[in-house]
């Protein structure tokens, strides 16, 4: 039967081309032809599905691919950072998943079984968590421990602080354009006749045209924050972070599941986020990096151990998972406030184009956009007093933000490379910026780095720090 | 500007930082050269185009390759390294200025590149690569041959060493 995932599988692949030809295309008979070509490719597919064999040599995976062109490859199980268990509402139909292994680095997962049934990927995960050795200490398997588990108010809590429908409403929106820019110029035409017909004629005043106005903002952000919602059901309905021995595994998704597993040790930096929705929920949020291949798959990897939680929860988190590191006993050192308008330069430029622009366009009421440069001074000021670094002899971290607070932070062993930065406007101030590199940082997540670091100090943590390094081996 | 001060320019290195050989100077102008000569000649095709000034690309273009070989002598002449019993430092710019160090500890791979005007003056380019995200690869530019390889060598060490499997 599992022929018949593989072949819709790829076929899924094909799916979309081959509707927009039959629709789109005008009727010619040569149109078939590339159908041709799309049967060859499945057969090919299947051919490759089918002589895709793995197996298991002592701590090693080993897998035989390829009829013609045989390939084996041989994947240590201490090299596989990541265990990823896929299962789409089909699969879940028929008991099935996909299974990929990765290790650090390169493009591709280092191995992909496209449909295995359940059990069969479930003692696979168990296999790269033994290192191979299962059948002899099947008996001292440790039992999971559940770190957290989102209850449905969680979730909805979740869906309430993310932005997820923006992407919603921006798919959407794409869509309709690719099939029919025509409509979506009708539609927003008689939106806009309608509202201005109904305007017309019922001869508003000030007040019940702002009501209007902020009924209709409330309006789109009430379906905003609804699709919002519903992406977060869809995507962390029964999402637990577990432990077994020492790998961590999460597990979430409604229709579709996903369980990944990744070693604790494997992971190479910590970001604790703190909006302004957050703390209006008292909530926070806890995401790792671990160096796992193919950025853009952020679902696979092992990225959230706390999509939400309370900030006592994701501190005990932490403390749970870096014993050694006294996250809550962390000495924070406050770095000088004195240099906060800083943070304002790279807007003045920007504030003082836009004031030009909309000048000429309105006149002297167009530089009342000059007015956000207070606000921007009074933010930059609260940043500055906030910035914050602490170290010691296992981890380094950095805080930062106002409005939007977030935690950076890494066990000094996942450190890669040290940069020191001094600006001319560093060199004025007497500062200097250090920078940390890790192994997998995404592009999203915020650097980890100390600005506005006086000079002496830069100097004396760059030293200490690359002293430690250079003495400690490299564990990632 | 603040950094044509030759004075200080040649004060700035410590005892143990290295700068890089003399001979290195040709080919460090000739690497800038074409990436400011491009956009100059780009800008001279448009004012060409717009106002009908013929000579503007040539003459666009001359100075970005003489912008580009001042900014290539720039970098030649604040670009110093050093190897100490921590690691590989990489210390540039002068105006903006840069110190990168890899912890011997942390080098996954290197390389060395020779271009044919590179052979010609017995330089090399040594790239060492990290696993980390934003400095996963720290280039020092047109080294001495000897220099370049003694530095892989003592770089390539402590990989062997630390290579011993650990645990998943």
């Amino acid at each position: 039967m599992s022929w018949l995932f593989v072949l819709l599988q790829q076929l899924k692949q094909f799916v979309l081309p081959l509707i927009v030809l039959l629709v789109f295309g005008r009727g010619d008979r040569n149109e078939l032809w590339p159908l041709i070509g799309v049967g060859v490719l499945v057969v090919l597919s299947l051919w490759q599905y089918f002589t895709y064999r793995y197996g298991v040599a002592g701590d090693r995976l080993v897998i035989r691919s390829g009829l013609f062109e045989r390939s084996l490859r041989v994947i240590p199980f201490a090299r596989i950072h990541n265990v990823a268990l896929q299962q789409s509402a089909l699969h879940r139909v028929f008991g099935v998943a996909e299974v990929r292994l990765e290790s650090a680095g390169g493009s591709k997962p280092e191995a992909q079984m496209r449909v295995l049934k359940l059990d069969d990927a479930l003692a696979l995960e168990a296999l790269v968590r033994h290192r191979g050795a299962t059948p002899t200490t099947a008996a001292g398997e440790p039992e999971a421990t559940t770190l957290l588990a989102l209850s449905f108010g969680e979730v909805v809590r979740l869906g309430l602080v993310s932005n997820r429908g923006l992407v919603v409403v921006a798919a959407a929106f794409a869509a309709i354009v690719q099939i029919s820019q025509r409509a979506v110029l009708d539609t927003f035409r008689s939106i806009g006749k309608w509202l201005f017909g109904f305007v017309g004629e019922h001869h508003f005043g000030v007040l019940q045209y702002v009501v209007s106005a902020l009924a209709l903002v409330l309006f789109a952000i009430v379906v905003l924050r609804g699709f919002s919602i519903l992406l977060a059901l869809l995507q962390y309905h029964g999402f637990r972070l577990s432990e077994i021995g020492r790998r961590l595994t999460v597990e979430r998704g409604l229709l579709a599941r996903w369980r990944t597993s990744a070693s604790w040790r494997r992971i190479q930096a910590w970001t604790l986020r703190e909006g302004t929705l957050h703390r209006l929920l008292k909530r926070r949020s806890l995401d790792v990096d671990t160096a796992v291949a193919e950025e853009h798959q952020q679902q696979r990897a092992l990225r959230e151990l706390a999509p939400i939680a309370t900030p006592a929860a994701c501190d005990a988190l932490i403390e749970h998972l870096l014993p050694r590191a006294g996250w809550s006993r962390l000495d924070w050192r406050a770095l000088p406030a004195s240099n906060w308008w800083r943070l304002v330069v790279p807007a003045v430029p920007v504030v003082a184009a836009i004031a030009v622009g909309a000048s000429w366009r309105f006149g002297a009421w167009g530089l009342l956009v000059l007015a956000w440069l207070p606000w921007a001074a009074f933010v930059a000021h609260r940043r500055a007093q906030r910035m914050a670094y602490a170290a010691n002899a296992e981890v380094i971290a950095v805080r930062e933000g106002w409005w939007t607070r977030h935690w950076r932070f890494a066990e000094l062993d996942k450190l890669q490379a040290l940069q020191l930065t001094r600006s001319p406007l560093d060199r004025r101030c007497g500062t200097a910026t250090l920078h940390l590199d890790t192994a997998g940082s995404s592009a999203l997540s915020p650097p980890l780095r100390v600005r506005f670091l006086p000079h002496d100090e830069a100097l004396a943590l760059y030293a200490s720090l690359s002293r430690t390094l250079a003495r400690r081996p490299l564990r990632w | 500007m603040a950094d044509h001060d030759e004075a200080a320019a040649a004060a700035a290195p410590p005892a143990d930082w290295h700068r890089l050989p003399d001979r290195a100077r040709l080919p460090s102008m000739l690497t800038p050269m074409l990436p400011f000569a491009i956009p100059g000649m780009a800008g001279g095709f448009v004012l060409a185009g717009v106002f009908g000034l013929w000579f503007a690309p040539p003459v666009l273009a001359l100075v970005g390759l003489a912008i580009g070989a001042w900014v290539g002598l720039k970098h030649h002449r604040n670009t110093f390294w050093r190897l100490d019993a921590d690691g590989l430092a990489v210390r540039r710019g002068r105006l903006w200025q840069r110190e990168t160090r890899v912890p011997a500890t942390r080098v996954q791979h290197l390389d060395l590149k020779r271009g044919p005007l590179q052979r010609q003056r017995r330089l090399a380019t040594l790239i060492v690569h990290t696993a980390g995200t934003r400095h996963s690869a720290v280039t020092v530019p047109h080294l001495d041959v000897d220099d370049a390889e003694r530095l892989r060598d003592l770089l390539a060490r402590p990989v062997e060493a630390n290579d011993a499997d650990d645990d998943a």
